[in-house]
């Protein structure tokens, strides 16, 4: 077996724990049938492209992306669980490489991010699926939605887990950093009809490319602004995860 | 072939020379232990031996491997146990055990056996389901420790493996170490316990401030540096004279700890006993207690390190 296949395996048996999975699963499920279903009286249609979708459907949607970062927060926990208990000494001093290390990461978050966008999505499916227009070019847009929006938060988890050593600062940063993200997005509401500066903010935002793609995907409205998202994305992602490798690479013991 | 060919290596840290100009070499099937004191450069030293610090300077062959050119060759030879812990917190005994034989690529079958051999051999049966983050620290060591056992290795790497181990653990992890070597295994070992490094090792090196001060064998050591012997005579009752009675005795050194102990350091002891005895005889001063401390290895160490400190 490849050693990074092993480390993979490794990485994701350390990460499911009860906790994760009900931070996975619970909590988007709360946010879908609970909040959207409370808001669409306040929300009665979000105008999508040519559609007008239910509030719930658009929450469902925006859940997949947010669940992706989400999930993206394994990467910097393991990084930092790894340095704090020896085990990436431990690891380095063994048949691996760095670049095994960073790898095995970043596949460790795209297996999960995956894995929680389908999930989201089959939970959701009923509150979505008057609307879904999957196509041929959809599916792996929303494959390559999950896959880069994994790496790229994924990227940033562990810049933040190469910068701290204590567990407070950890967490603070992380909640803070994820908690803007998930807010200042497109995630729970639409740009359209935000006052301008925030709107402004959504669009400094990569969750908002995320879940535009992602939502673009499921209800199949591939517009030339999506693609300038996804380059954009695409983008930001592949500088993130070069700085992150790099930080990586220079971790003393 | 040597197991560890190290020549002038050296490490620095800045203006810090962390190693410096080490040389030792290392033959196949023995244990070899590396003492010095706190900061002496031993951490560091296996740092580069293992391959996760690059040298400043210097050649390091380890197993016929250019260790600087190679790393990852020579660590898949090697066994590392590391001075920190290492763990994950969320993982069961067992599933430690098994999941690093999966990281070294064990095939299944193979890993659950030597997971069951070694869960006994560590006595780790009883806490097999247990979480490491709820483990005593000499708990989670000992699973350290064996875990590493969990894939085949030529060279193994202990960096001061009984730190928290009781007793007990302690010496039963050093016959099954011995019992390792028998079977080929060459054993890098540091300690701070210096019985221990008596022990179990074969061949010692005494490394301070980045240099190797000595390297020998255990009993050519003690014959080597240790010809001064110490005598420790207890009185029956105090004798606030017995200062000034023996203060004319050449060739020793004399402490006098309260009116009853006298602690005498000689490399000349018996003829030095024999005078004091016949100091004591002459003025009636009878004797409650009497040893003559054998020489050993702690003695030696911490001689060769005040002299080296000493010398600089």
């Amino acid at each position: 077996m490849h050693p990074i296949i092993r480390l993979v395996n490794r990485n994701i048996t350390i990460s499911l724990n009860p906790g994760f999975l009900i931070w996975q699963v619970i909590f988007p499920l709360i946010y879908i049938f609970v909040a959207g279903f409370a808001y669409a009286p306040l929300i009665q249609q979000v105008p999508f492209g040519a559609k007008d979708l239910d509030y719930p459907a658009f929450l469902a949607s925006g859940m997949i992306g947010f669940n992706i970062m989400n999930s993206t927060l394994v990467s910097g926990i393991i990084i930092w669980n790894d340095r704090r208990h020896g085990m990436f000494e431990q690891i380095m001093s063994g048949p691996f490489t760095r670049s095994h290390y960073i790898l095995s990461n970043i596949c460790t978050i795209g297996v999960i991010g995956l894995v929680s966008a389908s999930l989201i999505a089959l939970v959701g499916y009923p509150v979505f699926f008057d609307s879904v227009e999957f196509s041929l070019i959809t599916i792996p847009m929303i494959v390559f939605g999950a896959i880069t929006g994994s790496v790229l938060f994924g990227s940033l988890a562990s810049i933040i887990s190469t910068r701290l050593r204590s567990s407070e600062g950890f967490n603070v940063i992380i909640n803070t950093v994820f908690l803007f993200f998930a807010f200042v997005s497109t995630a729970f509401y639409p740009a359209e009809g935000a006052p301008e500066p925030l709107r402004s903010a959504f669009y400094l935002n990569p969750l908002t490319y995320l879940v535009d793609i992602i939502r673009a995907g499921i209800f199949g409205n591939i517009t030339e602004f999506v693609i300038i998202e996804m380059v954009v994305l695409l983008g930001i992602a592949s500088i993130l995860f070069v700085i992150a490798s790099k930080l990586l690479t220079k971790l003393d013991f | 072939m040597l197991c560890i060919d190290v020549k002038n290596l050296s490490k620095s840290y800045g203006s810090i020379k962390a190693v410096n100009n080490l040389v030792l070499s290392v033959k196949p099937g023995r244990v070899f232990g590396f003492l010095g004191p706190n900061g002496a450069g031993k951490s560091t030293t296996i740092k580069l031996l293992t391959t996760l610090i690059p040298p400043s300077n210097g050649s390091l062959s380890i197993l016929g491997i250019d260790a600087i050119k190679n790393p990852l060759q020579v660590r898949h030879k090697i066994g590392v146990v590391l001075q920190q812990p290492s763990y994950e917190p969320t993982l069961s005994v067992e599933k430690s055990l098994e999941k690093y034989g999966m990281m070294w690529n064990i095939p299944r079958t193979e890993r659950k056996k030597r997971m069951e051999q070694l869960l006994k051999d560590f006595d780790l049966v009883e806490i097999r389901k247990k979480r490491n983050e709820d483990l005593s620290i000499g708990q989670r060591r000992r699973v350290q420790v064996a875990r590493e056992f969990m894939h085949d290795m030529e060279l193994l790497f202990l960096d001061e493996p009984t730190i928290g181990l009781d007793p007990n653990a302690r010496r039963n992890l050093l016959d099954y170490l011995k019992n390792k070597v028998k079977t080929g295994l060459t054993i890098f070992y540091t300690t701070h316990i210096l019985t221990e490094a008596e022990y179990l090792c074969d061949e010692i090196a005494i490394i301070d401030e980045g240099k190797i001060i000595t390297v020998d064998s255990p009993d050519s050591l003690k014959t080597k540096f240790g010809k001064e012997k110490t005598i420790k005579i207890h009185l029956l009752e105090k004798n606030f004279d017995i200062q000034s009675f023996l203060s004319g005795i050449p060739d020793c050194k004399i402490n006098f700890e309260s009116g009853t102990n006298i602690i005498i350091h000689s490399e000349q002891s018996e003829l030095v006993l024999l005078k004091v005895l016949k100091i004591l005889n002459d003025n009636n001063i009878e004797i409650e207690d009497l040893s003559a401390v054998p020489t050993n290895l702690e003695e030696i160490f911490l001689k060769m390190v005040r002299e080296n400190a000493s010398d600089n």
